[in-house]
């Protein structure tokens, strides 16, 4: 399983792919199957003029991000950590945290 | 949607916006140099042969050739390629530049991977061809020479810096 | 300060109609990402982790009121409204759209402002002593120097696809507080001329500049320089970013060897084309004279009184002024590191007060020091009250300047792509830690600095406590370097055992801070100075739990 997200390119707010189209919101991205995910990718690699960027994120089983990449698609996700900066977007949206910390 | 900039076949054009042809052949090192001339010589074969070779040639200069040695032999070279492999290595500037120094009168060439947001760089360092890739090599020549009408510091072209203008220097 | 004349003022309109073409460009997709990258870059513009940074020039640190209330306007109208002042004295938005970047160098060259080369392979802004015309231990005023350099290196053709990125920085002082030994290039001007450190550098293989020249003459700097870049520009490595810094470069060769090729290099300079005559010289200077300093008499026992008054303002006068050039003037720290809060960070309303406060008490100058505080070099101390009680209603009194909690960090990875940690946060944890005022004051002068990952924009190397973040397979952790500084006693400090995690790092600085305060010989030995005294080594045990 993986996450595809990106920037977009007008404005380089963080994308995240839902299956059938971008969300800025991480709580909509899907889950994709590797195999599904590397198609996507290959095609949004070729979309510039749309999306900057693009790369995969592999997740574990239970849907978290791998070690490895847990912090930063933690923070990718969520907006930074520090309050007086936090993301807009995430509070606009009311939700709890994408991923676990 | 516009076409990428660097998908348009490389056009030679000169500092004067002018597309030419390109009369030389680039020579591998093998290759004899025969009737059908001119040639481009490698850099090393270059300093190999250039001084018991008769006529004209051209010399390749990769980023890493130190072009103060084809000095000696300054007179036989009508033309310098300065090869940009890559477009972030800067080295070809310096070539340029020391060779506009100590003298050297004939046509610079920038080679390889040469867009259109150099030219006002290599024009300044004493380029004055550019295989260029572009959909208008000319439209692109012109607008790196009036892109700036305040140029900072000296440099091979005949631009003032501001210094000298402020103070007639 | 400078002030453009029609030619600067052209060279910026110009530069931002040719970046403006570069991003229509870019949107129509006729330059790919990677072409637009580098062009982008040398235009301070990043893709970071949630959206595009701009990170706008200060020409060695000197703002002018005008130009700080410019900053808060294109916080609010363009970012999440606020700013981040940076340690290369510049200041950085983290929320800036693409398209909108073109609109946002139009205003401020308005103000005379741009972001022309805060990032990419050329020459940075080069920064100096934030003191600088201001200072009493200061010989000469390194500012019209700076200038000089600012406008010989702007879009230098030669000099815009180097190696790597190229850092200048200048100082005047005898103290210095450019930290010139950790740069590309450190120049220190004197009256006889200046001595020139080459191959400095922090990053991730750390050099202290070696001195090549002493005594160059002023009127020849720019032609010595250009010879020095055009040796980096042909022989600095470029199969390795890691190794492409000049430091590399002045390692492998020596630094004779390299002094000698640029002396070699400088030769065969026409330098009457390099060398901008004395009369530039002469005319940019005239852009730095003193202030007309106000006539207002000092009253030394209203100021006193005030101080037994309000012992916060007592506090505040003791550790964020500096001594001035004149008896009845200070320069003064208002420090962006209030408890708790992210280190170099300003909101607009700060930002606006700030620009109010420079015009009613410090002659319209501000500054941006290294350290990411802003300073108001003229300060008359007979306002100094008044201007701590305006200070004060917008949170921007902290007195800690040179102090525990006066920490340098950069973003980090809250938003920089290309952290392993996190830095602010870690910050905020540690000025919680020592928020106690008496604790501050009686641990003295101690300079933290802390850096997300090993290029160290956070300084950590030179830090008396560095804090470097790295990353183990995905969790956070924080390995602690001590004894570095960046004054004219430059030293690299040294990573003492192993990483710490983000929760074990403020507890850790605490040990090592309270068995400073047992062993120091008094208060006037600061914590620098115990620790050459008594060796790394008997601090670097305290940092690890005890068993």
């Amino acid at each position: 399983m993986k996450l595809l997200t990106a920037n977009r390119l007008t404005d380089g707010v963080t994308l995240w792919h839902t299956g059938t189209g971008w969300s800025e919101d991480a709580a909509h991205a899907a889950r994709l199957d590797d195999e599904q995910a590397d198609a996507l990718l290959t095609d949004w690699k070729t979309r510039e003029t749309e999306v900057v960027g693009p790369y995969l994120i592999p997740l574990t089983p239970d849907g978290n991000p791998v070690q490895r990449e847990q912090v930063r698609e933690f923070i990718r996700a969520n907006g930074p950590t520090i309050g007086q900066t936090a993301d807009a977007l995430s509070q606009a949206h009311g939700r709890a945290d994408i991923f676990e910390s | 949607m516009s076409p990428l900039n660097s998908s348009h076949t490389p056009q030679l054009v000169t500092s004067e916006g002018e597309i030419i042809p390109d009369g030389w052949t680039l020579l591998d090192d093998e290759d004899t140099t025969g009737v059908d001339g001119p040639y481009v010589l490698g850099f090393d074969r270059a300093l190999r042969e250039l001084d018991g070779l008769n006529g004209h040639y051209g010399v390749r200069v990769n980023p890493a050739d130190d072009v103060r040695l084809l000095l000696p032999f300054i007179e036989k070279i009508t033309l310098i390629e300065v090869a940009f492999p890559g477009y972030r290595d800067g080295r070809g500037y310096s070539t340029a530049r020391i060779l506009r120094e100590e003298g050297y009168t004939g046509a610079i060439r920038a080679v390889g991977d040469v867009l259109r947001d150099q030219l006002f760089h290599m024009l300044r360092c004493g380029f004055n061809e550019f295989l260029v890739k572009d959909s208008d090599p000319a439209g692109a020549i012109a607008a790196a020479k009036t892109r700036f009408t305040t140029f900072y510091q000296g440099a091979a072209d005949a631009n003032r810096p501001a210094w000298a203008l402020r103070h007639n220097a | 300060m400078y002030v453009y004349d029609s030619f600067d003022h052209t060279f910026v309109r110009e530069r931002n109609a040719e970046f403006a073409d570069q991003v229509a460009r870019r949107l129509s997709g006729e330059l790919s990402e990677d072409q637009f990258k580098p062009l982008r870059l040398m235009n301070g513009l990043y893709l970071q982790l949630h959206a595009y940074m701009l990170r706008i020039a200060v020409p060695y640190g000197v703002l002018s009121s005008k130009q700080v209330r410019k900053l808060a306007h294109i916080a609010r109208t363009y970012d999440r409204d606020f700013g981040h002042f940076t340690t290369r004295q510049n200041l950085q938005f983290n929320w800036i759209k693409l398209a909108d970047t073109p609109k946002i160098l139009e205003e401020l060259a308005e103000v005379e402002m741009h972001a022309l080369q805060t990032s990419g392979n050329c020459i940075r802004n080069t920064t100096t002593d934030q003191f600088a015309g201001a200072a009493r231990d200061e010989h000469t005023d390194p500012r019209p120097w700076a200038e000089v350099i600012r406008q010989w290196s702007s879009i230098h053709p030669e000099f815009t696809f180097l190696p790597r990125k190229f850092k200048i920085a200048i100082t005047g002082a005898a103290k210095d507080r450019a930290a010139i030994r950790v740069h590309d290039i450190g120049l220190h001007a004197k009256p006889e001329g200046f001595d020139v450190y080459v191959g400095g550098g922090m990053g991730r293989t750390p050099h202290l500049g070696h001195l090549i020249k002493s005594s160059l003459p002023g009127e020849q700097l720019l032609s010595y320089l250009e010879a020095a870049l055009r040796v980096y520009n042909r022989y600095g490595r470029r199969d390795n970013i890691y190794k492409a810094r000049i430091k590399i470069l002045v390692s492998a060769l020596g630094p004779e060897e390299y002094a000698r090729q640029v002396e070699e290099e400088w030769n065969t300079l026409d330098k009457a084309k390099i060398d901008a005559p004395s009369a530039e010289i002469v005319r940019i200077r005239s852009f730095f004279p003193d202030p007309v300093f106000t006539d207002k008499t000092f009253d030394r026992v209203a100021l006193e009184r005030a101080q037994i008054a309000d012992p916060a303002f007592a506090r505040w006068v003791k550790n964020n002024t500096h001594a001035h050039k004149r008896d009845d003037h200070v320069s003064v720290t208002i420090s962006l590191k209030p408890v708790g809060l992210p280190p170099g960070d300003a909101s607009s309303a700060q930002m606006d007060v700030m620009a109010d406060v420079a015009d009613q008490f410090a002659y319209g100058e501000l500054r941006v020091s290294h350290e990411q505080n802003i300073i108001l070099p003229h300060v008359a101390k007979t306002d100094l009250y008044e201007l701590y009680r305006q200070l004060d209603a917008v949170n921007l009194s902290t007195a800690n300047g040179g102090k525990i909690t006066d920490m340098i960090a950069c973003p980090g990875l809250d938003y920089c792509t290309l952290a392993n940690a996190r830095s602010i946060p870690l910050a905020q944890d540690i000025s919680q830690r020592f928020a106690d005022a008496e604790l501050t004051d009686k641990i003295g002068d101690l300079q933290i600095k802390i850096s997300g990952c090993i290029n160290a924009c956070g300084h950590h190397h030179v830090g008396h406590i560095g804090i470097l973040g790295v990353d183990k397979q995905g969790i956070e952790f924080y390995q602690i370097l001590l004894g570095g500084r960046a004054d004219e006693k430059a030293a690299l400090g040294q990573i003492t055992g192993k990483g710490l995690s983000a929760e074990a790092v403020p507890a850790a600085i605490e040990r090592v801070v309270q068995l400073y305060l047992k062993l120091r010989t008094d208060e006037s030995e600061r914590f620098i100075d115990a620790l050459e005294r008594l060796g790394r080594d008997t601090f670097a045990e305290a940092l690890h739990e005890p068993a």
